[in-house]
């Protein structure tokens, strides 16, 4: 089977190194970003199957950083998955398009089935 | 002779005339319904020489007792009246008078006495006789002294009462001016009749420019407001008071404001049932601090919340690695840190619930939802948070209901952590779902110490708690509270059933959507 590109963005780095090592050992091929800002010319360089978003990030907030990516017609149909820690995320997240909400902390069950489905769609 | 005998037959003839005439009189006089007397003034002490048959009936006494008597025997004791003078002057002076006095009958008993005397003169002018003509007016004069006890009685009930009225208005305007709130006192058309100090100062007007004037008029009519209107129209009729209205506007001299406002009819012993006293209390600061307050635990929960996403995570992963760990002690150690992370994760989630239910800040998010599976998850969680319990479920519903099934998870932990914790000698709570016509319900029992009756009444208020618990176990008193709330905004129902030392059972209720499609479940 191909080895699929998962995105990872999230301003906390503990979390990017855990995600990333994890997903490694599910064998995914991972690309983590720290500065959302950056993650829109990221997206359009790697290409990737899936982004796993955070939502409260300083500069460019993830519900800002969906609306781009929504807007934009090369990723407009990225699969992305929302990570966030607030009450309201799953409100966020469903408002915006996003094609699943995680609320954090998640368990890593989760976040395989959670991949697993969406790219089998 | 025969002229005599003819004189004398004649003056006969007179005589038995003359005495038919009196015959005639005293008939006439013994049917009066007036008593009659004649005392004869040419004698000692005035007695009684006559008296008719109603005088008997009137005093009482029969005719042979009143012959010879002086009129005062009707007296008895009572002897001070001032109309007695006057008879006596009219004596003395020979003249007729008129009184009212109270005369007594034989057997003691009282009655009014119209007495009029008249004299009787001789060619000479002498006065030979009185005639006394008396009317018993007893009834007459007890209506007239009752009539005036009453008046006099009415009167001194309405100065009585005027008297507490103004008592207690002097009360109720010095609580009204002293009292740290905003009040107005409007009448039927909201017109402002007062406005008390605190009100005055707080908005930095003028009794001139509040009093006199419709409440939607003053100022920049902040308080014309529809819904407003629409709640105060429905107090004087329905005697609903309008509770915590929530007015945010702009208003002269002070600025944005945050005012609640609570309007009441006023109830004053059935007085001023047309009177509305509206408290307004100025909440911008509180809300200020609420939001402040919020905002801090919003950020506080997501800030705990990402190290502890590391943490479980790295956790977890260590886990995936240990599967063939040969030694089982890293194995359990990794297992609990995992269970510790995951009490840690609830406690600040729980932290967060609270500030929000608080500040009543709780958005529901209402979506349909599997209730077995809800529930079945949400006890498989707190399982794992409790290892040694044993919480037995017991029935399904297939029921979909519509809610916001994060909140409902919140009542399942909440509820099953309360039948824990205060069920210290006891491992075993069980949980019922059943459908009990359109809706579903849901128990939780526990065999722990149980809810006397006064602590039923009270557990579901906001920081309530059971005064004998409160050092055993600590907490907030919050958590029934934000339950009980939950399930109301679903329009279901939360309550107990509890004995003292037989344990408890917290259920409740919510209602099944398209129960048609559920109906074989």
């Amino acid at each position: 089977m191909e080895r699929k590109t998962i995105m990872i963005c999230d301003d906390d780095k503990g979390i990017l190194e855990m995600l990333e090592l994890f997903l490694e050992l599910e064998g995914f091929h991972v690309i983590c970003e720290i500065n959302s800002t950056n993650l829109i010319t990221q997206l359009n360089t790697h290409k990737p199957d899936l982004l796993l978003l955070d939502l409260w990030m300083p500069l460019l907030s993830g519900d800002q950083v969906l609306k781009i990516i929504r807007g934009t017609a090369e990723i407009k149909h990225l699969p992305v998955i929302v990570l966030s820690a607030s009450v309201d995320g799953n409100v966020i997240a469903k408002q915006l398009g996003a094609d699943g909400f995680i609320a954090k902390p998640f368990d890593l069950d989760d976040i395989t089935s959670g991949i697993t489905t969406i790219l089998s769609n | 002779m025969e002229k005599n005998t003819s004189h004398i037959d004649k003056l006969k003839q007179h005589i038995h005339n003359k005495s038919n005439d009196l015959d005639l009189y005293l008939k006439a006089l013994n049917s009066a319904y007036s008593g009659i007397i004649i005392t004869d003034n040419m004698q000692h002490d005035n007695p009684i020489i006559y008296c008719n048959t109603a005088f008997e009936t009137i005093s009482g006494y029969s005719h042979n007792e009143i012959i010879g008597h002086n009129c005062r025997f009707l007296q008895a004791q009572d002897r001070s009246q001032p109309e007695r003078q006057i008879i006596k002057d009219s004596i003395i002076r020979g003249e007729e008078c008129k009184v009212e006095i109270r005369n007594y009958r034989k057997d003691g008993t009282l009655f009014w006495n119209e007495l009029f005397i008249s004299p009787v003169k001789n060619d000479e002018g002498k006065v030979t006789h009185f005639i006394g003509v008396q009317n018993d007016i007893t009834a007459r004069k007890k209506a007239e002294h009752d009539l005036r006890e009453e008046k006099s009685h009415v009167e001194q009930k309405i100065q009585e009462r005027t008297k507490e009225l103004q008592d207690k208005e002097i009360f109720l305007s010095s609580i009204i001016e002293t009292v740290r709130e905003s009040l107005l006192v409007l009448d039927a058309n909201y017109v402002v009749l007062s406005a008390n100090k605190h009100f005055l100062n707080s908005f930095k007007v003028s009794s001139e420019e509040t009093v006199g004037k419709p409440l939607f008029e003053l100022g920049k009519k902040q308080w014309n407001i529809n819904s407003l209107k629409e709640l105060l129209t429905q107090i004087l009729p329905t005697n609903n008071p309008v509770i915590d209205y929530e007015v945010d506007n702009l208003f002269p001299h002070i600025g944005r404001k945050v005012m609640l406002l609570n309007a009441y009819r006023i109830e004053f012993e059935g007085h001023y049932k047309d009177r509305i006293l509206i408290a307004i209390e100025d909440i911008t600061e509180k809300k200020e601090q609420d939001r402040r307050k919020d905002d801090f635990l919003s950020i506080a929960s997501h800030e705990l919340k990402t190290p502890l996403t590391t943490i479980k995570g790295l956790v977890q992963i260590l886990q995936r690695m240990s599967g063939d760990h040969p030694n089982p002690k890293f194995v359990n150690t990794l297992d609990k840190m995992s269970s510790y992370v995951d009490r840690l994760n609830l406690l600040i989630t729980k932290l967060l619930d609270t500030a929000k239910i608080q500040s009543g800040n709780i958005e529901l998010h209402m979506e349909p939802f599997d209730i077995d599976k809800t529930i079945r998850d949400a006890i498989d969680n707190i399982k794992l948070a409790v290892p040694g319990y044993e919480i037995c479920i017991s029935g399904t519903t297939g029921a979909i209901v519509e809610g916001d099934e994060l909140q409902i998870i919140q009542v399942v932990n909440n509820l099953l952590s309360n039948a824990i914790k205060y069920s210290p000698d006891s491992d075993k709570v069980d949980v019922g779902i059943h459908k009990v016509a359109n809706f579903v319900k849901i128990s939780v029992r526990d065999y722990g110490m149980g809810i006397n009756y006064q602590d039923r009444l009270k557990i579901f208020e906001r920081f309530y708690r059971a005064s004998h618990i409160q050092k055993k176990f600590p907490g907030l008193g919050i958590g029934l509270y934000v339950s009980h709330e939950i399930i109301a905004n679903h329009k279901g129902t939360l309550w107990v059933e509890s004995e003292p030392g037989e344990g408890s059972t917290f259920n409740f209720t919510l209602p099944i959507i398209n129960n048609d499609d559920n109906d074989g479940a």
